[in-house]
């Protein structure tokens, strides 16, 4: 499913399971913080908020990790209090008629999932950057502050929205790039399609929205390219990435690091 | 239309099958469209035949209306005479000229509290009509009546306290002099009923509980004091049939709906077919498809009413594809289970016995071991109703395929008002599902034709006597198929995810077929001659 059918169905399952009304940001006292209430926190998190950021919330391909320590829409845990009260607005994020207690108690677990080094790779951001603009040519399919490609997504921002250990805590950013594939499961807005025309033309791409009867790819061209599927011979899906794998001859360990440091940077804003 | 009726008729007393079917149910007269299935049997069949598989290619859109509301547009509207009446989100109402979609009034309520307590968004699936009066059950669990008018309110009765987790989501049933609402909120600690109010005051007439009372029969279905948070709503809309003057109302999930380990036993009457006398609220038989379910699989779709041989004997059948993926038939004389057999993948019963109980796959359990489940706690078929063909004697249905859940489930404390699931849930990464619109015969329960679609739908079905099936899908397609062999006609993109059942009227001799979609109504007919 593409952004756009993607984003109303996700709105739709959103507003199937979580749609209560907002309540206004409650300044109830904020309980103290126990084991046992960042394992109730867990429990609460994982009911209500679970479906779409994940249930350890490492995220979902509707919504982003929150082990990061970084938050788009909130710095303190007030303004966490608030952002799950009042949802985010433009966003998929509901507003959550939660007790109070509930909400201090998921905020502790969010905040107790944050282990201090994960960002810290040891790497050095500017030759990361180097790299990212250079050598590495991360910036002809990725967009970075309004400069780079268009065909992978933006990572403007991936510093605040993703951990190292994104989605799968087994698993290692850095063995993504490796196998970009084979660690992580790629959302449909990332993989890849190949149209074959009733002439037998081939044109590769990802799909930015598709349907029983057409399909409108973004091919490796940097072309859109839209087909009503009768026209088409076949149309192939793979659940795979069109991001290259990077061999560790081509990204030694510690450019790999260098370049990690980079991403994490990326907060979204100028650089 | 004459000529095809007689033909219709003529192949039903030609071809002695398992399974014939008299039209005895549909409404009287096919031009108008006025109750939420076109007709009290729950068929969401037309017998308008203007619009068929010859010339549905040449359907083009003769008027959108817009609500002015956003969230999901559930309603399917009625129209009788030349008005169209419609209900929509935040209890949104309105009524239309039906040849050019323009309004004649509108009505936004002015106090619908903003701490409703809703599982599935702002919606509503439209109103019921009797003489000048409509009938809209709310969000905040009031029904009120309104004059068809003007659109102002006649009456309001609260049903009950919304704080509570108590809504009304569904169109209501008129029977006689009686107004029938069942509610919403299984995803809360509530226990369920339905309502029936006299159409003239306002007043209540009777209720059934659908939890048991200590001292009342089937209690003991319940452990300690589940039964008092247990569930078991009834929100969508029964059927009815006036030769037996029975109502058949189905009924929701028990509470919570994925741990069962605080409400021990088969949990009745969650997950049933309530057979009941409409005059009384007395319950004449129940049948429970999903006892003590785990899965949140509400057996609230459509009960479809229709007579015909079964094994050689002539039989007053209810036929049901419910939310758990198997294609029911009952008797609906008596309640007794004739057949069940899946149309969609499963994997929660290992099978189902000759008594129609369901035998649970031990795999398939929740607990807080994470578990995947199919179908899913959307369902093999979530609320959006099916429809059956005289014409075809077919039943359709928009199957979800491959639409998994994983639980994680335990106990849980409820807290009034606040939900409760007893598991957390949530899809599988790497896995996704999709929609097929299936032609199930109901003698044998076998797919006659399936159209796969790209993605799980959340339309509901409408056959018409012109051979002819219509429903939408979340890429925002109205689609018409050919019923006998599910060939895809036509197709309309309306720009919204279809939430919706269309339906189907005529007016000054055209036929319009109508939709809700996003924020608008779309009304589609034949090209005007020129």
């Amino acid at each position: 499913m593409k952004p756009i059918g993607r984003f109303v169905l996700v709105l739709s399952a959103m507003a199937a399971c979580f749609w209560p009304s907002p309540q206004h940001a409650q300044e109830s006292p904020r309980p103290p913080i126990t084991p046992d209430t960042i394992e109730r926190g867990h429990a609460f998190f994982a009911d209500n908020c679970g479906i779409c950021h994940g249930l350890d919330a490492h995220g979902g391909d509707k919504a982003p990790d929150l082990n990061t320590g970084h938050f788009k829409h909130a710095t303190s845990d007030e303004d966490l209090f608030r952002v799950i009260t009042h949802g985010i607005p433009g966003t998929i994020m509901p507003a959550n008629d939660l007790p109070p207690e509930q909400i201090w108690a998921i905020i502790a677990y969010l905040r107790s999932t944050v282990v201090a080094d994960k960002l810290s790779t040891g790497g050095d951001k500017d030759k990361g950057k180097q790299l990212f603009w250079g050598a590495g040519k991360c910036s002809d399919c990725h967009m970075v502050n309004g400069k780079g490609g268009v065909l992978g997504p933006d990572l403007s921002d991936i510093g605040a929205t993703r951990t190292i250990k994104y989605r799968d805590p087994s698993k290692e950013l850095t063995t993504g790039f490796h196998e970009p594939n084979a660690d992580y499961v790629v959302p449909i807005s990332n993989s890849t399609v190949t149209l074959i025309t009733k002439q037998g033309e081939r044109i590769t791409g990802v799909p930015k929205n598709e349907d029983t009867f057409s399909i409108q790819l973004l091919g490796t061209d940097n072309e859109i390219h839209n087909f009503l599927k009768k026209d088409l011979k076949d149309v192939i899906h793979e659940q795979k990435s069109l991001m290259p794998v990077y061999t560790e001859k081509q990204l030694e360990d510690s450019s790999l690091k260098d370049l990690l440091a980079y991403l994490a940077s990326l907060r979204g804003g100028s650089n | 239309m004459t000529r095809r009726r007689t033909a219709v008729l003529l192949s039903l007393i030609l071809q002695c099958g398992m399974l014939a079917v008299w039209p005895l149910l549909a409404s009287a007269d096919g031009r108008n469209w006025v109750t939420y299935a076109g007709t009290e049997a729950g068929w969401h069949y037309s017998k308008l035949d203007q619009i068929n598989t010859q010339n549905v290619d040449h359907l083009v859109l003769k008027w959108v209306f817009q609500i002015g509301d956003l969230g999901k547009f559930e309603a399917t509207p009625l129209e009788r005479d030349g008005v169209m009446y419609g209900t929509g989100q935040n209890n949104r109402a309105f009524a239309l000229d039906a040849r050019t979609g323009k309004a004649i009034w509108r009505y936004a309520p002015s106090n619908l509290p903003a701490d409703l307590r809703l599982c599935c968004g702002t919606v509503n699936r439209g109103f019921a009509i009797q003489g000048t009066r409509l009938f809209m059950a709310t969000l905040d669990a009031h029904v009120i009546a309104m004059d068809t008018r003007t659109g102002n309110v006649l009456w309001n009765t609260k049903a009950a306290d919304y704080k509570l987790g108590y809504s009304f989501t569904l169109a209501p049933l008129i029977v006689k002099d009686k107004v029938i609402v069942g509610v919403s909120g299984g995803e809360y600690p509530i226990r369920g009923f339905i309502d029936a109010y006299y159409i003239d005051t306002g007043k209540r007439a009777w209720r059934f509980e659908t939890i048991p009372a200590p001292g009342e029969p089937r209690h003991e279905s319940w452990s300690g004091d589940s039964w008092k948070i247990g569930g078991a709503p009834a929100w969508m809309t029964g059927a009815y049939d006036p030769e037996l003057n029975l109502i058949y109302w189905p009924t929701g999930n028990p509470a919570p709906s994925n741990y069962g380990g605080q409400r021990k036993g088969d949990n009745l009457y969650s997950n049933s077919m309530l057979a009941m006398n409409p005059d009384t609220g007395r319950l004449k038989w129940f049948f429970q498809f999903t006892p003590h379910d785990l899965w949140d699989h509400d057996a609230t779709e459509t009960p479809v009413l229709i007579d015909g041989m079964w094994h050689g004997k002539r039989r007053k059948l209810l036929l049901q594809a419910n939310r758990n993926a198997f294609f029911y038939v009952l008797d609906r004389e008596t309640g007794q289970f004739l057949s069940a057999k899946p149309f969609a993948e499963q994997n929660w019963a290992s099978e189902i016995t000759a008594q129609g109980r369901p035998v649970f796959n031990p795999a398939s359990i929740p607990t807080k071991k994470s578990i995947r489940v199919c179908p899913g706690a959307l369902g093999a078929v979530n609320w959006n109703p099916p429809s059956y063909s005289p014409a075809t004697r077919l039943f359709y249905v928009n199957a979800r395929e491959n639409d998994c859940t994983i639980f994680t489930g335990g106990p849980e404390t409820p807290t009034k008002g606040q939900f409760f699931f007893g598991s957390s849930f949530s899809p599988p990464y790497n896995e996704q599902g999709w929609g097929v619109l299936r032609a199930i015969d109901p003698a044998s329960g076998d797919v006659k034709w399936g159209f796969k679609m790209y993605s799980v739908a959340w339309a509901g079905v409408l056959s018409t006597s012109g051979d002819l099936v219509f429903t939408g899908d979340m890429e925002g397609n109205l689609m018409a198929f050919n019923g006998n062999t599910g060939e895809n006609l036509w197709h309309f993109q309306t720009g919204s995810p279809v939430f919706a059942a269309p339906m189907s009227y005529e007016f000054e001799g055209k036929q319009y077929i109508v939709i809700a979609a996003g924020s608008g109504l779309f009304a589609f007919g034949l090209p005007d001659a020129n």
